[in-house]
């Protein structure tokens, strides 16, 4: 399907989760999106940034999670509905709005939409961020389809219009990014102006609203409560006819469940929770008293689990639970079918057919994401190396960069978060002696390095920032971001000077410099290294594969290895990274078809072997 | 019930094979779920994609689940082997992206028998086809994806009529629609060869 507002009423097309909770915002009066991207949420952005003009709906990618919250905020207190995505860990940068705007309340519906990465599949952790929902008190759905992505994403606005409260729906990669049959209905977005009427007793939360308002949000959760009780999202289904065995579980390891009984031929009941914040209480107590045995099939925390456990001790029902507290299940990584199967046998003491044991041929070899070919980081990471001896340590940031880890740059020595680089790389350089080097990529600058910035302006800390300037957000899908010259989204936006900022910051020591200029870059980093405070070097080129899509950049200057001055030294290979460059039994070839013309492997050559193809 | 298990490497177009066999299945009436990788694991990294076609709810597909294992490249079948049981057709592309492992690490790339060999080993029939040179000669170089969902309609394993699948790749690849088909068509063909 071409775009998003194609299809119409009662038609059922083919929609990625992520796809269908932009679709069914659209249908929901939404007014207003925000998002920072970041994968597996990144679609949401992505397929409302191509529609929004032509649905009338205002959308930002905005410059990190936080502020996309507050911005949604401020639509929602104004009483239009308003949705905010966010990957799982995003949704730490928010933690500080949404813990208050819990708070406040919202006037128009507000839903933040989070998407979890069980097994880290493009992901610095896998937190389970439904634990937000009981920490902050929002009213929680889950889906596990992306059918239910869509329904469940324009009942989300209804209750949160309803108890005047922020509702959050998270999902999983494998909810997210999964593609299924959606029937859609009529696009209805909402309208684009209201006013705010005033209301500080409500929406400034100095410390007596603040008491008040807790109570509030109490109150309200209660009411939440009952309509957990009552939603068709919380279901009790039968496979083969149901029995006194039971599960309780939610989101995408719901699906796991329900095909696992089926092939095992298990007789049971399933209580499948959708509106799973607050839990329903009274659904969950009968279930629990209607079976003899239940297992809570959730991924990540024990976060139905510890409920289920707690209801049941006080209820004093003598039913068995069992889940991963008791070890069935595993707390890490995402579930299968396989893995599911094998817990159902246990607790219900099943015999399962175990398969076949499979073994992988041995030494295969790895194909692990790397830097594309013409990537301008790789020249980047070549000079440092270079300029260093690799005698620095490195403070990494999160973006396509993150893979300098690897050989041959081995360019990576610490990475926690977003933003991190230039914080870490402070503490680092206080306690150590060698030199410390911080690589933050451009959007990720702007996301939450600034603060670190200052702070080591500010603190004399001595190091080298290396902003990674690639003009995009490129790891998530090449998003626009405060300094890019083009936002789709918005044309009259401002492209904010990166070099502005810095100096703004107090930065004494800056230059810009073109990372394909190899030579010039391994100067500016001894250089840098030199300074007493902090220094800045923004390495900027596009990213090669804008370049290449645009078809400009150094397309013509394609390179090869002339074979007869090739003393195969294999430094484009142990000191340089590309993935057109291949070195097979000592012959260094460079693929045509992949060689994005940068000509950085010719700078890398001692030999100057590898030459323009003319 | 049908399980495709599709694999690759990221940028070769395996997201887009995934989405028209998805489409051809919605045309043909059938419940289908596909999973997806985006975001780091896509360059140039082992890419895996699943299309479940029929009443299944979960996308994972387990191992030794696939119906058919469906690849763009040589060493990537390989890697899908413990999807595979004596049931499985492997239709794979004879296509070759060699990694940086095996110049940096110096691990060896199998050869095309060797793949031929393992995954006959444990899977009903493995197809090769020259999916890079057949969509050569239909005029879009780019679109040897397009020329292996071919070859997974003429298997007929997928249960689906060809026309579902023409229309999908109408639906989803809007330029060079004739070349595309026609690159559909040669891979339809190479299917045909699945032992019945």
């Amino acid at each position: 399907m071409s775009g998003l507002l194609d299809a119409g009423k009662g038609a059922t097309v083919l929609l990625m989760g992520n796809e269908a909770i932009a679709r069914g915002a659209l249908e929901a009066n939404l007014s207003v999106a925000t998002t920072y991207p970041g994968t597996p949420a990144s679609e949401i952005g992505d397929s409302l940034a191509r529609v929004a003009e032509q649905a009338g709906i205002y959308f930002e990618y905005s410059t990190n999670e936080k502020v996309a919250t507050e911005v949604a905020i401020g639509a929602a207190a104004s009483g239009l509905r308003a949705m905010v995505s966010m990957k799982h860990v995003g949704v730490n940068v928010a933690s500080d709005p949404l813990m208050t705007f819990a708070y406040t309340g919202t006037r128009g519906g507000f839903v933040l939409v989070t998407a979890d990465d069980p097994s880290c599949h493009s992901s610095q952790n896998e937190q389970d961020n439904r634990f937000y929902a009981l920490f902050g008190g929002y009213p929680l759905f889950e889906p596990s389809s992306p059918q239910e992505c869509y329904d469940m994403i324009k009942k989300a606005f209804e209750v949160s219009e309803e108890l005047g409260q922020p509702v959050m729906l998270r999902t999983t990669t494998r909810v997210a990014h999964v593609r299924g049959p959606v029937t859609v209905g009529e696009i209805a977005v909402g309208p684009k102006k209201k006013e705010f009427v005033k209301e500080p007793s409500r929406f400034v939360t100095v410390p007596a609203v603040a008491r008040a308002r807790h109570l509030v949000l109490l109150e309200q959760l209660s009411k939440a409560r009952l309509l957990a009780e009552g939603s068709e999202f919380n279901t009790v289904s039968e496979v083969n006819g149901g029995g006194p065995r039971g599960i309780i579980t939610s989101s995408a390891a719901a699906n796991y469940v329900t095909d696992a009984a089926k092939d095992m031929g298990l007789r049971l009941d399933i209580l499948k929770l959708g509106f799973s914040n607050p839990i329903p209480e009274g659904k969950v107590s009968e279930f629990l008293g209607a079976h003899e045995r239940i297992v809570v099939v959730e991924e990540l925390e024990p976060v139905l689990e510890m409920q289920v456990r707690s209801l049941a001790q006080r209820e004093g029902v003598a039913t068995k639970v069992f889940g991963k507290m008791d070890g069935y299940l595993p707390r890490a990584y995402e579930f299968d079918q396989a893995i599911v199967s094998q817990a159902l046998s246990r607790a219900f003491q099943e015999d399962l057919k175990s398969p076949e044991r499979c073994e992988l041929p041995q030494d295969l070899p790895t194909r692990p994401p790397v830097l594309c070919a013409g990537c301008p980081h790789s020249a980047t990471y070549y000079a440092v190396n270079k300029a260093t001896n690799k005698r620095a340590l490195f403070a990494t940031d999160i973006g396509c960069y993150t893979l300098g880890v690897a050989p041959p740059y081995s360019a990576a020595d610490l990475l926690v978060c977003m933003g991190s680089s230039v914080g870490t790389a402070g503490g680092l350089s206080k306690v150590n002696d060698l030199p410390v080097i911080a690589f933050i990529g451009d959007s990720t600058f702007f996301h939450s390095g600034i603060p670190g910035l200052v702070n080591a302006v500010h603190q004399g800390h001595r190091f080298l920032l290396m902003i990674l300037d690639n003009r995009t957000t490129a790891m998530t899908g090449h998003q626009p971001h405060p300094g890019s010259s083009r936002d789709p989204c918005n044309p009259a936006a401002i492209s904010v000077s990166m070099e502005d900022v810095v100096r703004g910051c107090g930065v004494k020591w800056l230059k810009v410099i073109d990372p394909y200029d190899t030579s010039a870059m391994v100067e500016a980093v001894k250089e840098a290294l030199e300074q007493d405070s902090v220094s800045v070097i923004v390495a900027r080129r596009e990213c090669a594969l804008i370049a290449r899509r645009d078809e400009k950049g150094a397309i013509a200057k394609k390179h090869s290895v002339d074979q007869e001055a090739c003393k195969k030294c294999r430094t484009c290979v142990t000191k340089f990274q590309c993935p057109a460059i291949s070195s097979i039994d000592k012959v260094q070839t460079i693929d045509q078809a992949l060689c994005a013309g940068c000509g950085v492997c010719a700078q890398v050559c001692p030999y100057k072997a590898i030459k323009e193809v003319t | 019930m049908v399980d495709v298990y599709m694999v690759g490497v990221g940028g070769q177009g395996i997201i887009t094979a995934s989405k028209i066999i998805g489409d051809a299945a919605l045309l043909a009436g059938e419940k289908v779920v596909l999973s997806e990788t985006h975001g780091m694991a896509q360059r140039g990294g082992s890419v895996v994609c699943t299309a479940r076609i029929g009443e299944r709810s979960g996308p994972l597909i387990p191992d030794s689940g696939a119906d058919i294992i469906l690849s763009l490249e040589l060493l990537e079948t390989l890697r899908a082997m413990c999807k595979a049981s004596k049931g499985t057709v492997v239709l794979s592309s004879t296509e070759m992206v060699v990694p940086l492992s095996v110049s940096t690490q110096k691990m060896r790339y199998p050869s095309q028998q060797e793949v031929v060999d393992k995954m006959s080993s444990v899977a009903k029939d493995v197809v090769m086809v020259d999916a890079a040179g057949l969509a050569d000669r239909a005029g879009v170089p780019i679109s040897s994806n397009v020329v292996m969902v071919g070859a997974l309609a003429g298997s007929g394993r997928a249960g689906m009529d060809r026309r579902f699948f023409e229309d999908a790749v109408r639906a989803n690849i809007p330029r060079k629609v004739d070349e595309n088909l026609e690159a559909f068509a040669l891979g339809f063909a190479e299917g045909k060869k699945v032992k019945p």
